[in-house]
């Protein structure tokens, strides 16, 4: 469906984009992930068509739209503000697309009608200003803005952002509902780690203008495939020499040369290791509540390590108690010292 | 070759040329080339011989016998820094701070300056404090022996000039005082701090750039003043320029040369304020670091004494602001007998001073009764007076659009992203040159420069003569209000979310109907602003049309001024009276462009469509329920 080959964009001497190469497969959630800065949104800049490339081709369906107009693209975006009209009213934003089209006012009138009842918009609602809605109605009008014209693609530049947290997990959801029943092809940008993992079908990690890992959200989340996506992907322990010297004695098969890093949720406390784990010394040093689940930190002598325990709200630990963390050596993501990881979660 | 050809010839591409080419001609010929004219025109001066003296006019200056004026606009400038300051800080903390009963009728007075200034304004004070003055004769009537003569002189000028100058603080300063965050006026009373120890170390510090920057805007008007020291007789720069503008060389000695050099020492004192200004504004001002601030609560005198003297000193200050304007308002609808004898007739009401003719019949020195037919005459029906009002109406229409018009196009070209950055900053420069000269050297070079037939920019026509003077006053007008329309409109684009024309570009719009369908309608409301603005400013300017001095150039503030010299003569017997009339209507008009811009234009949309909604409703309450109309009608 889209294909970004060899895409390389350079701002003066700073180079942007180093050899992108992305495959969007049609009807695909896919998403670009990364920190501020990573080149993220300047890849879907380069699609859109508002940035060109020094060098390599966007091409959509087989065609080759490197050097092909924005206004002729066909690709819908939805903005970060989601650039609304303030001086128009919300039938009149939907339109204006279709206007400059310069479709007969009859049709324009069907259309818009037909793309708000999608996107759940009333009647009352197409007349009034932009203003007078509220965040979730402004997503969804700049949703139906996107789509009335029919385009092939439609883009998002962390269009959730805005938004206070209760409200982002709403429009989260409905954003995929809309995807699903409407079946476009959608490329999503954003730095939020969750939101990627729940919406996308597929995500590319970017950092400092490079592609660390294309994959699944499974995959990206258990099978990292660098040192920078295992820390920049959910929250993570690194465990320390000692911490791995005690594994190797216990029979392990790790090596403590290379990074080794382990996700919270692997760890448990006070529960019988199974065969090929092993259980270490440690005592509670602080407790975070988090309802549904609760994060334990635990001195385990050489390092302090994070573990999260659901809340059953019978095996709960008090800050002081001696406890055991299990860990299975499998569930270590491990990589070869390199480069500094700077990660901006 | 063709394809380059043809991208050269692209309509984009001619407009660009044509775009450049206006603002070079703009600025080089109606800018820089008369104002070098008028400085090199002081090193021209030709001695009795005939010879070219470059310095005769220095040493002049030097002599002494020019020093007068100079001295006198510097007096009057530094004067009126410490009572305008005076004056509008106790108006704001009269009115903001203290807890002073009636406070909003007292701002409401406080306020009329906005609503008429310049000639109208001191016409009006004449009307009340000049020799032959309403206050004036009672107070000669109660003391024989009271100086009639009063209100004349620096006294006079520096009195009006007072009360006239204010408007800034009441629309700048008032702003500040209500930005501050009262939780730092409680942190510093927490603090044990006494009231007014609240007052000087926390709330006038955090005015002090504001204060600044009005401090050096009274210093430059002061400098410029010209309506009230030309009314009310006092030797200073302006009026001198006026008068020897019109004067020549058979009269006095090099009268231009002269008029030129005092025109420069403006315009150096001009630039070195506006200098240490913007490096002032530069260093930023103080920033509320507040998370959540808090809405200023006003503080009660807790002082019996001192509470008593605020308000007497709150309602004194309102007494002389609203005396001038109800007596005006009064006096505009009394009829000619009452305002001769300055004394309110309740049988006298008329409204002869806006709308009709009358004869006058008097009985002459002879025993003879004589009739003057057509003597007296309302504003509207006053020929000459209507010819001003006209005029002025139309030129002031004419010159603000056209300001309004190059900064939108001059900031559309600024604000693309696609263009240079340099050529940009020139435009942007070369627009806001106009602010760093008085408006009096512009139209003084306007009327030496053009005063020829070899311009040969402007077809070599002679843009003073006649009716061309019209053209002239125009595009000084339209030069002169080109910085003030560049700094409010530009910053009307910077509130363009840069996204909001990508959406338009996403969507298919090209460049211009980008402009046109996105980016107009969102400065829209700041560009009328600034139209209206601009036309207040212009419909009752008087400095300006008074340098050019010329017969087909009579604006309105000139017929007004004309009008204290018409009083004295028989043929206009209510002159007086439609000089209230007139003052009036310019209050009417500034009042109804006022509520236009702050009231009507600062609404949104979503304002816009809930008050229509609201009035739909009261509508069918009132007549039933209409046809629905078109609902996707464009809004």
């Amino acid at each position: 469906m889209i294909q970004l080959k060899d895409i390389v964009v350079k701002f003066g001497d700073f180079t942007a984009l180093h050899d992108i190469n992305v495959q969007v497969k049609e009807g695909e959630f896919f998403t670009f992930l990364g920190p501020s800065g990573c080149g993220k949104t300047t890849t879907l800049r380069t699609i859109t068509g508002f940035i060109e490339p020094v060098s390599g081709t966007v091409t959509v369906k087989g065609r080759d739209i490197t050097h092909v107009p924005i206004e002729k693209r066909e690709i819908g975006i939805v903005f970060q503000s989601y650039a609304l009209f303030p001086t128009m009213t919300v039938y009149d934003n939907i339109a204006f697309g279709l206007k400059i089209k310069k479709l007969k006012k009859q049709e324009i009138d069907q259309k818009v009608r037909e793309i708000a009842r999608k996107v759940d918009l009333s009647d009352e609602q197409l007349q009034k200003a932009v203003s007078q809605l509220s965040g979730g109605q402004q997503q969804r009008v700049a949703i139906a803005r996107a789509l009335v014209t029919g385009p092939a693609i439609i883009c998002m530049d962390e269009p959730l952002s805005n938004l206070d947290a209760k409200l982002r997990v709403q429009l989260r959801n409905e954003l995929k509902k809309m995807q699903k029943d409407f079946g476009i092809t959608t490329i999503y940008v954003t730095h939020d780690q969750e939101e990627a993992l729940t919406l996308s079908d597929r995500i590319a990690v970017f950092n400092k203008g490079y592609i660390e890992q294309i994959g699944t959200p499974n995959e990206v989340y258990n099978f990292s495939k660098t040192e920078f996506v295992c820390n920049f992907i959910g929250d993570i322990n690194r465990l320390s020499d000692e911490v791995m010297q005690k594994l190797k004695a216990a029979g392990a098969d790790v090596d403590p040369g290379k990074h080794n890093y382990v996700r919270l949720e692997r760890l448990h406390v006070n529960v019988d290791p199974l065969p090929g784990q092993v259980a270490l010394d440690g005592k509670v040093t602080m407790r975070e509540y988090y309802g549904l689940y609760i994060k334990y930190y635990i001195d385990l002598g050489s390092q302090t390590i994070k573990v999260i325990e659901k809340n059953d709200g019978v095996r709960i630990y008090e800050e002081g108690q001696s406890v055991k963390v299990i860990l299975d050596p499998r569930d270590i993501m491990a990589y070869e010292p390199g480069e500094e990881v700077e990660v901006a979660q | 070759m063709s394809q380059g050809l043809d991208r050269k010839l692209r309509p984009e591409t001619l407009l660009r040329v044509f775009g450049i080419a206006f603002f070079a001609y703009l600025f080089f010929g109606f800018m820089l080339l008369p104002c070098l004219n008028t400085l090199t025109s002081i090193f021209r001066t030709k001695n009795a011989a005939g010879e070219t003296d470059p310095f005769a006019v220095i040493r002049f200056f030097l002599a002494g016998k020019m020093k007068r004026y100079v001295w006198n606009s510097l007096k009057l400038a530094i004067y009126l820094v410490v009572t305008v300051n005076v004056v509008g800080i106790s108006l704001v903390l009269l009115t903001e701070y203290f807890d002073i009963k009636g406070a909003r009728i007292l701002r409401m007075g406080y306020m009329t300056t906005m609503i008429y200034s310049g000639v109208a304004l001191v016409t009006g004070y004449m009307f009340l404090y000049a020799s032959d003055g309403m206050l004036t004769s009672l107070m000669k009537n109660a003391f024989p022996d009271f100086n009639p003569n009063w209100f004349s002189g620096f006294n006079a000028v520096l009195f009006t000039m007072t009360f006239a100058c204010t408007s800034n603080h009441m629309l700048f300063l008032r702003n500040a005082i209500r930005g501050i965050d009262y939780n730092t006026v409680e942190a510093a009373r927490n603090m044990g701090a006494r009231p007014f120890k609240v007052l000087l170390k926390v709330v006038l510090p955090s005015l002090l750039p504001t204060l600044f920057s009005l401090t050096v805007m009274t210093f430059i008007t002061g400098l410029c003043a010209m309506s009230a020291p030309t009314l009310l007789g006092y030797d200073s720069i302006n009026p001198e320029i006026v008068r020897l503008a019109g004067s020549s060389t058979a009269d006095e000695a090099f009268p231009q040369a002269r008029a030129a050099l005092l025109s420069i020492i403006l315009a150096m004192f001009t630039i070195v304020l506006l200098t240490v200004l913007s490096a002032y504004e530069r260093k930023g001002h103080y920033l509320s670091v507040s998370k959540t601030k808090a809405k200023l609560q006003k503080q009660k005198i807790t002082n019996p004494v001192w509470n008593v003297i605020a308000h007497i000193y709150a309602y004194i200050l309102f007494i002389i602001y609203m005396t001038p304007v109800v007596m005006i308002i009064v006096f505009s609808f009394q009829n000619y007998s009452a305002i001769k004898g300055k004394r309110l007739d309740l049988n006298g009401w008329t409204l002869i001073n806006f709308i009709g003719k009358q004869d006058y019949t008097y009985t002459n020195d002879r025993g003879r009764e004589k009739t003057v037919v057509g003597a007296i005459s309302g504003v509207f029906s006053n020929e000459k007076t209507l010819g001003g009002i006209k005029l002025s109406f139309l030129m002031s229409a004419i010159a603000a659009a056209l300001a309004c018009v190059i900064v939108v196009v001059a900031c559309n070209y600024i604000f693309n992203k696609k263009k240079s950055k340099l050529s940009g900053i020139v435009l942007e420069y070369s627009l806001l040159f106009p602010w760093l000269l008085p408006t009096i050297l512009i139209c003084y070079s306007y009327r030496t420069y053009f005063n020829s037939n070899d311009v040969w920019y402007v077809g070599n026509t002679n843009l003073y003569s006649k009716e061309n003077v019209r053209f002239l006053i125009i595009m000084a007008y339209t030069v002169t209000k080109l910085p003030f329309s560049l700094r409010m409109i530009k910053a009307s684009f910077y509130a363009i979310d840069d996204e909001l024309q990508d959406a338009a570009r996403n969507l298919g719009s090209s460049g211009l109907s980008t402009f046109l369908k996105v980016k107009l309608p969102i400065i829209l409301p700041s560009v009328l602003a600034v139209f209206a603005l601009n036309f207040n400013a212009l419909f009752t300017e008087y400095d300006m049309s008074a340098t050019f001095q010329s017969p087909q150039g009579i604006t309105y503030a000139m017929v007004i001024q004309g009008m204290l010299a018409d009083a004295t003569r028989g043929a206009n017997m209510n002159a007086l009276g439609r000089r209230c009339a007139s003052t009036v209507f310019i209050m009417i008009v500034s009042g109804i462009v006022l509520y236009l811009v702050y009231g009507v234009g600062s609404r949104d949309l979503g304002e816009r469509l809930e008050i229509r909604k609201r009035r739909r409703e009261r509508w069918e309450k009132l007549f039933g329920k209409t046809e629905k109309k078109e609902v996707n009608k464009t809004l």
